[in-house]
């Protein structure tokens, strides 16, 4: 026996998913090989066979005829697979931004588990707590498929669906809002050169004076600097281009700026004089208002990704 | 050939090699001699287009199937089903009735 042929049925046999038929599938293509090659050939030897197998096509070809009707995720279902991946993440990133701000963890076996973390420790995890919805939901609907009923499946709509057509015209507002990102970063930018600062306890620049501490400060004008000139560039970019891979970029970019500025303690933030009964609440603001953000920010990225992913598979 | 129009060709034959199998099958064969048969007859099919296909005609229960291992080597022989020439008759009155239409068409349209 031909080890070619045998190396050649195997991977055949790799690929091919009916499990129950394969034996047969393979025992089938040997016969077929070997009538061929006697037919064609005069003869079974080893060269014989593998011109036979050179003409009967790649193993991973042959092995696809035999998979109609054996769809991974039936067509149907896919565009499920990214709607039920982006349900499924925003119940984990509700779970994960309550689990930093109550400083607590959440678990509800064997679904959800989102144990106490800090910021960055939640940045983190939230990648990985995404990759693991889609690979659950990908694992029902593999399911669902593999039992060839004709599930009907609940189709929750978004507040702000992602097949939503956009309306023309969106070039004049990308120009005129880069035109007002750039302004804005520049006048924060000149503001932070003169003063180290962009945030202030007065409104008389002469006499300017800083709201927060110099360290303080420095931190929160420059993560606010950078957050506008990220969209600035976004909005600059998007002019030339309508790839959605932009605002992936921007947003990965924008919650890593964020995540930085989570990360640090907010000891010591006022330059002027607060009472010591509301600086625990002034911080706990702080920190949701960024959390929200992040949020806003991580549900965009989520949404980006979706239709990245969408179009590439509609391709 | 364009390939995207080798494509269309590949699906539109899909259901008439289904019929042509089905009718080769009113005499017992194997699948290499069917191949044969079919490419006599100057229509081309791929090896591996036409075994699936069998497969499924046989999991259908068009087609039924037997491995012959009386010779050295075995080789698996098919045969049509009542089942099989029932769908062929099916078959066939859709394939005629759409030549039917077809001609209709290009009769009222010279240009189609």
């Amino acid at each position: 026996m031909s080890d070619k042929l045998e190396a050649y049925l195997e991977e055949i046999g790799h690929y091919l998913v009916v499990r129950e038929e394969r034996a047969e599938i393979l025992s089938e293509i040997r016969s077929h090989i070997f009538e061929k090659a006697e037919r064609e050939y005069g003869e079974t030897t080893p060269d014989a066979l593998e011109k036979t197998i050179a003409g009967y096509g790649s193993a991973r070809r042959v092995a696809e005829r035999y998979l109609d009707g054996h769809d991974i995720i039936a067509p149907a279902y896919k565009r499920y697979l990214f709607r039920y991946t982006a349900l499924l993440f925003a119940v984990h990133l509700v779970a994960t931004a309550a689990a930093v701000v109550f400083k607590t963890s959440f678990h509800v076996f064997p679904l959800l588990f989102v144990p106490r973390m800090g910021v960055i420790e939640a940045l983190m995890y939230l990648p990985t707590a995404l990759l693991c919805d889609f690979g659950i939901t990908a694992l029902i609907l593999f399911l669902i498929t593999r039992s060839r009923k004709n599930a009907r499946l609940p189709w929750p709509k978004f507040a702000v669906d992602i097949d939503e057509v956009r309306p023309p015209g969106r070039l004049l507002w990308n120009g005129l809002g880069f035109v007002a990102m750039l302004a804005l970063t520049g006048a924060a930018f000149y503001l932070y050169v003169r003063h180290h600062t962009i945030f202030f306890a007065n409104l008389n620049f002469k006499t300017a004076r800083p709201l927060f501490t110099p360290q303080a400060g420095r931190w929160f004008s420059l993560t606010l600097i950078a957050l506008w000139a990220v969209e600035a560039l976004r909005l600059g970019v998007r002019m030339f281009t309508g790839s959605r891979w932009v605002d992936v970029a921007k947003n990965g970019i924008s919650l890593v700026i964020l995540g930085l500025l989570l990360g640090r303690p907010l000891d010591d933030l006022f330059a002027v004089s607060v009472p010591g009964r509301i600086l625990p609440y002034i911080r706990l603001s702080i920190t949701v208002t960024l959390l929200i953000i992040a949020v806003a920010l991580a549900v965009d990225l989520i949404k980006s990704l979706v239709i990245v992913a969408r179009r590439r598979l509609e391709k | 050939m364009d390939p995207e129009i080798r494509n269309f060709e590949t699906e539109m034959n899909r259901g008439f090699l289904q019929i042509l199998v089905l009718a080769i099958l009113e005499k017992d064969g194997y699948g290499y001699a069917m191949g044969r048969t079919i490419r006599d007859l100057g229509y081309e099919v791929e090896e591996n287009t036409l075994y699936p296909m069998l497969r499924r005609l046989e999991k259908g229960g068009w087609v039924r199937s037997k491995w012959d291992v009386a010779k050295d080597r075995p080789r698996k022989f098919y045969s049509i089903t009542e089942a099989g020439r029932a769908l062929r008759t099916e078959l066939l009155g859709a394939w005629r009735k759409q030549g039917r239409i077809l001609s209709r068409v290009m009769k009222e349209d010279p240009h189609v």
